[in-house]
């Protein structure tokens, strides 16, 4: 479910990766920690991942079965070639261990636009082919050249009305109000998705967010969230977010809106809202490893044909990834379409995701923000 | 035949536990102090941003005050407890004794986690003190130190039963008579005389305490919340979310050299090798 959460980036694999580029690690050490990590399919193995079927690689958890039963069955359905989902998590690390090592064996990965450039960077995959992948059927500004859009998703406002007798926050500032709205707020211990609540909060328009938000911005929405953090409970993982709100821990917070899709089922009627009011819209990225078994064709054809509506429309209905085809927004369920980030109505109160903010700022904010929450 | 010299005998039995040692610890361990020093720029630049960093000195007095806290409360427990096994127990001490020892079956993750479920806003604990009226709205109980601290007396509370048990049982009980022949009343017998004897014990289960509670890890970061960051969880943060081996490693260095000076302190109160060494 932590779909395109590069959280999980920092792995292992990465830092071995980057042990290796700097010269710190053998080509043989770097080889051999790729296999102890599972990495490197094994002398023989190879043939694991044919031309005869595609693997998706994914985050997994529940993500991964729907992959697998809803998008790779629609592919065979067409074309005949099975569809194998690896939920190992395709962070940028892991891909670039597997191009330069030779062994590759993902196909297409669902990866984020921070990453994808990265990945573009170290020159480990592929244009995308689009006389293949439908350049229209994805929201505008989500076709890279070497990365396409797979699917959208928040992080929005939620809370539990039952937990606030005084009213539901109607914005950030509300949030960062403790006297009028009492009770703990859960925030992402991480600084993606959480500054520009913090600036917004401070009456910044969402349009001017990442305007605001240079360094003495920064700053500012850092010290919003020192000046909070006694009502903080962060969240590391999707799920810790979601237990929150569940045990009733937290009466409001900034959550992927996947989580709050889940959340709307399983909470008691009435316990839980959310909403997309100044919620941070940010798109998931295919990618497509260099030299990856399927071949490029295969592999552009999977993407182009989970582009379509309506499976795209199913695959909302199931785990709550938002559509990236636009014209999915017209047959999901007329009850469901509240929770859709990507309908013209939602898309319009939202703050898009920056990839150039972040690729400049997120390290030293991070570093901030983890200052400001626990000293 | 000659007997194999005593000393290459001594090497020969040492040398698989050492070569493992060498090898697997201390090799990596001094590439890590290597680290801290060459990343990303050669220099002690990792340590100036160390000590400059206003996290890293609340991270380090949070760490320091919890371990120390924590080490008073199950010295204080422990002491009852070992107290009441080594004196009063006799048909129940092996029973007593086996449920000192049984949360060491049980993984410090679940324990931490069960801890969750008592404390939790919505929580057994919670409930019934609700449900008996003794409170309107729930308490926090967790997600802050004071469930940090829960949850950290309880995994090591063993650990300052044991030494402390240890050392009552190998008082002879004629001393307290004696004591109490003399004309001295229960308290003063129990203050000057039997309690001298169980310091060794309870400096043996204290330093254990707080030296492993200093490295403690998964349950701050379960029972915390996210705020309450010991070091340990800090250096992880660093190099898993940051890449940023060099300050990692400096940070570990700095809590290794923390606790070696702890040691050599304690090292003038306590026989260290009676407490680590020689349990008899």
């Amino acid at each position: 479910m932590d779909t395109s959460d590069h959280h999980f980036q920092s792995d292992l694999a990465e830092i071995a990766a980057e042990k290796y580029k700097a010269g710190t690690l053998s080509r043989r050490g770097f080889l051999s920690a790729m296999g102890a990590l599972g990495l490197v399919p094994l002398l023989g193995n190879r043939a694991l991942a044919q031309a005869s079927e595609v693997v998706v690689c994914n985050w997994g958890g529940q993500a991964s079965d729907i992959l697998r039963d809803l998008l790779g069955k629609a592919f065979e359905e067409e074309t005949g070639i099975p569809v194998r989902v690896d939920g190992a998590g395709p962070s940028a690390g892991k891909v670039r261990a597997m191009v330069e090592s030779g062994a590759v064996v993902w196909d297409v990965c669902d990866s984020g636009a921070g990453s994808a450039i990265v990945m573009n960077g170290a020159g480990v995959i592929q244009d995308i082919d689009y006389s293949i992948v439908d350049k229209s059927k994805v929201l505008e500004g989500t076709a890279l050249p070497f990365a396409v859009g797979n699917y959208l998703f928040s992080y929005a406002m939620a809370y539990n009305p039952t937990m606030l007798p005084g009213g539901a926050p109607q914005s950030w500032a509300d949030v960062w109000n403790v006297k009028d709205f009492p009770g703990m707020r859960t925030f992402r211990k991480s600084v993606r998705g959480q500054l520009e609540a913090a600036a917004q909060a401070m009456g910044i328009a969402k349009e001017d967010v990442y305007e605001f938000l240079d360094d003495d911005g920064i700053k500012a929405a850092i010290a919003k969230f020192r000046e909070l953090r006694d009502n903080i409970i962060v969240w590391g993982s999707g799920s810790d977010s979601q237990n929150l709100f569940l045990q009733g821990e937290v009466a409001m917070g900034n959550i992927y809106s996947t989580r709050g899709f889940l959340l709307r089922e399983q909470m008691e009627p009435g316990t839980f809202k959310m909403t997309y009011d100044g919620a941070l819209l940010q798109p998931g990225m295919w990618v497509v490893p260099k030299n990856n078994p399927a071949g490029t064709e295969t592999a552009m054809k999977f993407i182009a044909t989970v582009q379509d509506p309506q499976l795209q429309a199913e695959w909302f209905v199931a785990i709550g990834n938002g559509p990236i085809n636009p014209a999915a927004a017209a047959l999901v369920p007329a009850e469901l379409s509240e929770w859709n980030p990507n309908t013209p109505e939602n898309v319009a109160k939202q703050v898009i995701y920056n990839d150039e903010w972040y690729g400049k700022n997120q390290v030293s904010a991070e570093e901030l923000y983890i200052d400001a929450l626990i000293g | 035949m000659p007997r194999m010299n005593e000393k290459l005998r001594y090497w020969m039995l040492v040398l698989p536990a050492l070569a493992v040692m060498i090898f697997f610890y201390i090799w990596p361990v001094l590439n890590i102090w290597g680290i801290s020093v060459t990343e990303p720029a050669t220099g002690l630049g990792n340590y100036t941003k160390m000590f400059d960093s206003n996290a890293v000195r609340v991270s380090f007095m949070l760490t320091f005050r919890i371990a120390a806290i924590t080490t008073v409360v199950c010295l204080l427990l422990g002491y009852i407890l070992a107290y009441t096994i080594s004196n009063f127990a006799t048909k129940a001490r092996p029973l007593m004794l086996g449920l000192v020892l049984l949360p060491f079956w049980v993984s410090v993750l679940i324990r931490s986690f069960a801890w969750i479920v008592l404390l939790g806003r919505s929580g057994l604990v919670n409930d019934a003190l609700m449900d008996t009226g003794l409170i309107a709205t729930p308490i926090r109980f967790m997600h802050n130190e004071t469930g940090v601290l829960i949850a950290m007396v309880h995994v090591m509370l063993p650990f300052a039963v044991l030494p402390m048990l240890t050392n009552m049982r190998g008082i002879p009980g004629s001393y307290m008579k004696a004591a109490r022949g003399l004309g001295a009343s229960e308290w003063r017998a129990f203050r000057d005389v039997y309690f001298p004897q169980t310091l060794p014990g309870v400096f043996s289960g204290g330093l254990l305490v707080f030296v492993l509670s200093l490295g403690f890890y998964i349950t701050p970061a379960l029972l915390g919340g996210g705020r309450v960051m010991m070091i340990s969880e800090y250096i992880t943060y660093q190099i898993q979310e940051f890449l940023n081996w060099g300050l990692g490693a400096a940070l570990s260095v700095a809590l290794l050299v923390a606790t070696a000076i702890i040691l050599f302190v304690a090292g003038r109160f306590v026989n260290l090798r009676k407490t680590f060494l020689e349990r008899n």
